[in-house]
């Protein structure tokens, strides 16, 4: 088997006495979609943080294209980060910047590509994501949560990055809007290239832009496999995310 | 706690043990904090538009409080030398009086703390919010070191903005007290200008730059500081703020005294 | 950066009147102010008389002492006064060190004399008296002897007697 894009290994990550992740195993091949699915609270965004070298874990190590990467250096990270884009669940806009900043940051601060062109770049991501140009010069707080997910996701994949996160990205969307998010994501994948993982509680959307699919509970993965077998899964807790049923969860 | 008679000393020793090594590792926490926030001011990548930018927001802004806390310093100094000071005629020595106090010790500390209340206080909100809504980890995805990019901008600015902003309330001072002398004494303009001119030396002026450079860093320091640490998302903001506030108040006295007594051996 | 336009006023204002008081302050040093000429006097002894103690013409001030130098070939201390232009003082008129109490500093007062033409601007008192070492002079009033005599200190037994019924300063 090749090497995988990024493999979790053996990660744990507890807050104080609450313990979240345990012993976690998983791994994205090269130019896959993986989705990460599981309850509230479960650990996903943490998942996220502890390959993005965000958060510290107490055990295990994260492998970026076979390299540890867990307790790297600012220079050596800083290469590692060059080609990855993340969205966040609360999107982190930067508030004091103008959503064309805000996409054209990287290329800004560290691409060193002129100002002019880093916003007709943003403006060609804002499009992407369905946001009209005059949203340029606008300021994050000057838009709707669903418009801010989106600057967010323009962000996140104005880099030309090759290993994107997007935690929740369709959440609080209008379904239209959803929809196109889903084939951004979908497309970014099969006619770039690109390994995502992408976090959601949306089956639709986990069909539409994942090859695979884990279930994350109690800080592991209980359930792994590609996106077709979810229906005919036996896992309890599988079933009870495709029917939308909680009997059998405790 | 009445029964806690017996185990009452060892647990006020455990306490104060307890205390003192909080204290210790506090203080490594913010010296490695420091060192680090200096390692990026010194090295690069820079951003010129942040430092700008914080230049703007730090020393700029500040003008119009610098000079008022200034003009009022030197006015009612001159004003209790002429109240105070008649019993040996210090009124003679109005300027010179005025002019040491300024330049040497009110005009540093007081910009000084102007600034803890107006800028550390500012840094630490807004560099906890920044925390509080992963803005900060944000700028990590996008190959850009919060350290380098918030931290380094605003330590050297406010550790280059200050000492110019002392130099603004070391004029505005002297003239605040010359006004007030000219209404009291009726002393001359030039008169007053001469006096002062003739007496101050450069190095009255040039250790309180001194002083107010290291005050400066304190602030930016303990503003940085405070919001990057800045834990429980808006209580934890507020809180962050009123520590910035406070702790580099209580510094930049102590490095006052400190410094002060430096300058006096030398 | 978006526009704080009152707080970018305000320091532009600060910034100008800090700027016109340098170059005020620049203009003042080493010309004299306007509204007041100069004149100088030169005493023997300046008993620690300031730049900016007052000038008095019967006891009301008229300026103020604007420098104290001295004359290296003369040792003579040389007083730079800033007199109200409209106090116009004959060319005879006296400069006396005079002092304001017992812990007090110094001042200068003129005795107007009686001359018919008047110091020009830049001109010279010519009858000074100078400070007086009060000390001195009540150490000499007290042990008249000691002084002149120091070896015959034991033939003059009522002198420091005198000296110690001195109430305590
Ligand atoms: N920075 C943090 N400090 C303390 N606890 C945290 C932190 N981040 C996440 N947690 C805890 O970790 C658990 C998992 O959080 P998260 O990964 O955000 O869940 P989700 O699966 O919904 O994304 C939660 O119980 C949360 O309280
Ligand atoms: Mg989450």
């Amino acid at each position: 088997m090749a090497t995988p894009k990024l493999e979790w290994r053996g990660v744990s990550k507890r807050f104080g006495a609450n313990k979240v992740l345990d012993g976690l195993d998983l791994s994205v091949a090269e130019g896959r979609s993986l989705a990460l699915l599981g309850r509230s609270g479960q650990g996903k965004s943490v998942t996220i943080k502890v390959a993005l070298g965000l958060m510290v874990p107490e055990a295990g190590s994260v492998l970026l294209d076979g390299v540890d990467v867990t307790h790297q250096r600012e220079r050596e990270r800083r290469a590692s980060f060059a080609g990855i884009g993340m969205l966040f669940q609360g999107a982190a806009l930067f508030d004091s910047l103008p959503v064309w900043e805000n996409v054209g940051f990287r290329l800004i601060n560290a691409d060193g590509v002129p100002r002019a062109e880093a916003r007709a770049r943003a403006i060609e991501a804002l499009g992407l994501v369905r946001l009209a140009p005059e949203v340029a010069d606008l300021y994050p707080s000057e838009l709707s949560g669903g418009m801010q997910k989106r600057v967010g996701l323009a962000r996140a994949i104005a880099g030309q990055p090759s290993l994107l996160f997007f935690d929740e990205p369709t959440t609080g969307l209008d379904p239209i809007t959803a929809g196109a998010i889903n084939e951004l994501i979908r497309d970014k994948v099969t006619s770039l290239g690109c390994t995502a993982v992408s976090i959601t509680h949306d089956l639709h959307s986990a069909r539409t832009i994942a090859d695979d699919v884990a279930m994350l509970d109690a800080g592991r993965i209980v359930w792994q496999g590609s996106a077709s077998e979810l229906d005919h899964a036996d896992h309890p807790l599988v079933r009870a995310f495709v029917t939308g049923n909680p009997a059998g969860v405790e | 706690m009445p029964h806690s008679a017996p185990g009452g000393v060892i647990g006020w020793v455990n306490a104060l043990g307890r205390a003192v090594l909080d204290g210790v590792a506090a203080v490594g926490r913010v010296g490695h904090f420091a060192a680090r926030g200096v390692a990026a001011a010194v090295t690069p990548p820079w951003y010129p538009r942040q430092i700008l930018g914080q230049f703007m927001a730090v020393g700029f802004l500040s003008l119009p409080v610098v000079g008022l806390t200034a003009w009022f310093t030197g006015a009612a100094l001159a004003l209790n030398i002429y109240s105070g000071g008649d019993r040996f005629n210090a009124e003679t020595v109005m300027p010179q009086i005025v002019a040491l106090g300024i330049t040497r010790e009110l005009g540093p500390v007081l910009a000084a703390l102007m600034l803890a209340g107006r800028v550390a206080s500012a840094m630490a909100s807004e560099i906890g919010a920044m925390r509080a809504t992963e803005q900060v980890d944000a700028m990590f995805t996008l190959s850009t070191e919060p350290r380098r990019y918030l931290i380094a901008p605003r330590l050297i600015a406010a550790t280059v903005s200050l000492p110019l902003l002392t130099l603004l309330a070391d004029l505005i001072g002297v003239a605040g007290g010359m006004q007030v002398s000219k209404l009291l004494i009726d002393l001359p303009y030039s008169i007053y200008i001469t006096n002062t001119v003739d007496f101050i030396t450069r190095w009255d002026v040039e250790s309180g730059l001194i002083k107010s450079a290291v005050f400066g860093f304190i602030i930016g320091l303990m503003g940085c500081y405070h919001g990057d640490t800045a834990k429980g998302g808006a209580r934890g903001v507020g809180r962050a703020t009123t520590s910035a506030m406070v702790s580099s108040a209580v510094l930049i006295l102590a490095a006052d005294y400190l410094i002060s007594s430096i300058f006096a051996r030398l | 950066m978006r526009a704080h336009w009152g707080e970018t006023l305000m320091g532009f204002v600060v910034l100008a009147f800090a700027g016109i008081f340098l170059a005020y302050a620049l203009g003042v040093t080493g010309r004299s102010s306007t509204g007041s000429y100069e004149i100088s006097a030169r005493f023997g002894e300046a008993g620690g008389i300031q730049p900016g103690a007052k000038v008095t013409v019967s006891g009301v001030k008229v300026g103020a002492v604007s420098s104290v130098t001295i004359d290296p070939k003369t040792y003579m201390a040389v007083i730079r006064l800033s007199v109200d232009e409209s106090v116009k003082l004959p060319s005879d008129s006296t400069a006396k060190i005079t002092s304001d109490g017992l812990l007090g500093g110094n001042h200068i007062t003129i005795m107007p004399g009686g001359a018919a033409d008047d110091l020009k601007p830049g001109g010279e008192v010519a009858n000074t008296q100078g400070a007086v070492d009060l000390f001195g002079l009540i150490g000499q009033v007290m042990r008249p002897k000691s002084d002149a005599a120091p070896a015959a200190a034991s033939s003059a037994a009522p002198a420091p007697k005198a000296a110690t019924d001195l109430p305590e300063m």
